[in-house]
C-alpha cells in the first residue's frame, strides 16, 4: 500500500500526468465493485443491470477525462474510441454473460473491434489476419466444443446455463486484484514523471503494416522463427487428432457393429472396410 | 488535427487483459476459461501492434503473427483436452478437477 500511496502522490506533486492518479484511483474501486456485481451469482438480475450501467459509466467518464487533454482530439479520436469502447464492452460481456455461446460471439465482437484498432496503427496485414484466424478458424472450433460439451438445464419452460456457468467463483477477491492491477499500470502509462515516459513518443511514419513490408519482414530476417512456427502447428495438430482419437470409459457414442478401440497402439485402430484391425488392406508388418 | 497518442493503446491493451484476467480467475467454465486467456491475447497483441507503430520497426507486428500461431495451436490442443475432460466427467465444471489441485 504505501508503494501506491508514495507513486499516488509523488505524481500529485510533480502534476505531470494527463489524468489524476487519484481519480484513476477512484475510477477502479468503482468498476472494481461493478464488476463483482455484474459477474454471475446468487444475486437477482437488477443488480447485475446496475453493476453493467456503473461499468459504462466509469468508462465514460475515463475516456471524458482523457477528451479534456488538448492532444486527445482530432478526427482519428473518434474511430479510436468507438473501437475501443466496443472491444472493452464486449470483453466485459465475455467473462459476463450466462451463457457460453453468446460469450463466444462477444468474443467475435472484441476480435472485430481489436482489428480495426490495428488498421488505425497501419498494420493492415495483421488485422486481416486476426479476423481470417481468430474470428474465422478458432471461433468455429469454440463454437462446435461448446455444442459438443454444453449443458443445460430447465427450469419450468424457460433453458438457463448450467450451474457452474450462473456462479461465479471469488467474485470480489479477482475483482479486486484485477483493478488494482489495472489502476497500477493506468498510474505507470499516465505517469508522466515515471522512468517509462511515453507521452512525448510520436508515431513512425516509416513503418507500414502492408503485406509487402510484413512478408519481407518474416521472409527475411524472420525465417528460422517462421519455420518453428510450421513445426509448432505439425506438433499441434498431431497431439489434437492423437487426443481427440483417446478412447475414455464413459463415452457413449459405440456402435456395436464396430470393433472397438483398446489403447492408442495405431495397429488397433479398425480400419474402414474391414472388421479385424490386423487384416489391414495394406498390412504394416 | 491530432493523433492518437501511445498511452491511449495502451491504456486500451492493458485494460482487456486484466478483463481477462479476472474473467480466468472468476468463471468456473473451462470453454470461458480459455476464451479469457484468448481476450487477454488480444490485449498483448494491442501493446505489440502499438509500440510497433510508435517505435521503429516491424518486430511488433511479426511477433503477433507468431502469437496468432501460438493462439492457434493452444486452442486446437486446449479443445482437444475439454473434450477428453467432459466425456470423463459429463462436466465442463473446473470444481470436478479439485483433487488436481493436490
Amino acid at each position: 500500500m504505501s508503494v501506491v500511496a508514495s507513486v499516488i502522490f509523488g505524481s500529485l506533486a510533480l502534476g505531470a500526468s494527463v489524468v489524476p492518479p487519484i481519480v484513476v484511483l477512484v475510477l477502479c474501486i468503482v468498476a472494481g465493485v461493478g464488476t463483482v456485481m455484474l459477474l454471475p451469482g446468487r444475486k437477482e438480475r437488477s443488480i447485475r443491470k446496475i453493476g453493467g450501467a456503473l461499468l459504462l459509466v466509469v468508462f465514460l467518464v475515463f475516456v471524458a477525462l482523457l477528451v479534456r487533454q488538448e492532444a486527445m482530439k482530432g478526427a482519428t479520436q473518434v474511430y479510436f474510441w468507438l473501437f475501443s469502447g466496443i472491444a472493452v464492452m464486449s470483453a466485459m460481456r465475455v467473462i459476463s454473460h450466462e451463457k457460453p455461446v453468446y460469450s463466444a460471439l462477444y468474443f467475435v465482437l472484441t476480435v472485430v473491434a481489436t482489428a480495426g484498432l490495428f488498421v488505425l496503427l497501419w498494420a493492415e496485414f495483421v488485422a486481416a489476419a486476426l479476423i481470417l484466424i481468430y474470428a474465422g478458424a478458432i471461433l468455429v472450433t469454440y463454437v462446435f466444443v461448446i455444442m459438443l460439451a454444453q449443458q443445460v438445464e430447465r427450469v419450468g419452460k424457460v433453458t438457463v446455463g448450467a450451474e457452474y456457468d450462473r456462479h461465479s467463483r471469488e467474485p470480489v477477491l479477482a475483482s479486486a486484484v484485477g483493478f488494482v492491477m489495472m489502476g497500477l499500470i493506468l498510474f505507470l502509462i499516465f505517469d508522466g514523471s515515471a522512468a517509462t515516459n511515453l507521452a512525448g513518443v510520436k508515431a513512425n511514419v516509416g513503418v507500414q503494416g502492408t503485406t509487402k513490408q510484413v512478408g519481407e519482414y518474416v521472409f527475411i530476417r524472420q525465417t528460422v522463427s517462421l519455420e518453428v512456427a510450421a513445426l509448432v502447428l505439425t506438433v499441434a495438430m498431431i497431439g489434437a487428432v492423437i487426443i481427440a482419437r483417446r478412447q475414455v470409459p464413459e463415452t457413449r457414442a459405440v456402435d456395436p457393429g464396430r470393433v472397438a478401440v483398446q489403447d492408442d497402439d495405431p495397429h488397433n485402430v479398425p480400419v474402414y472396410g474391414t472388421e479385424n484391425p490386423r487384416a489391414k488392406a495394406y498390412p504394416e508388418r | 488535427m491530432s493523433d492518437v497518442v501511445l498511452q491511449q493503446y495502451l491504456a486500451v491493451g492493458a485494460i482487456l487483459f486484466v478483463i481477462g484476467l479476472i474473467g480466468f480467475m472468476t468463471r468456473r467454465n473451462l470453454i470461458v476459461l480459455f476464451l479469457s486467456t484468448e481476450v487477454m491475447f488480444q490485449g498483448v497483441a494491442i501493446n505489440f501492434v502499438a509500440f510497433s507503430r510508435y517505435y521503429a520497426g516491424l518486430d511488433g507486428q511479426v511477433f503477433v503473427i507468431f502469437l496468432l500461431v501460438i493462439a492457434a495451436a493452444e486452442a486446437s490442443l486446449a479443445l482437444g483436452l475439454i473434450v477428453l475432460l467432459f466425456r470423463r466427467r459429463l462436466t465442463l465444471d473446473v470444481d470436478a478437477w479439485r483433487e488436481l489441485k493436490g
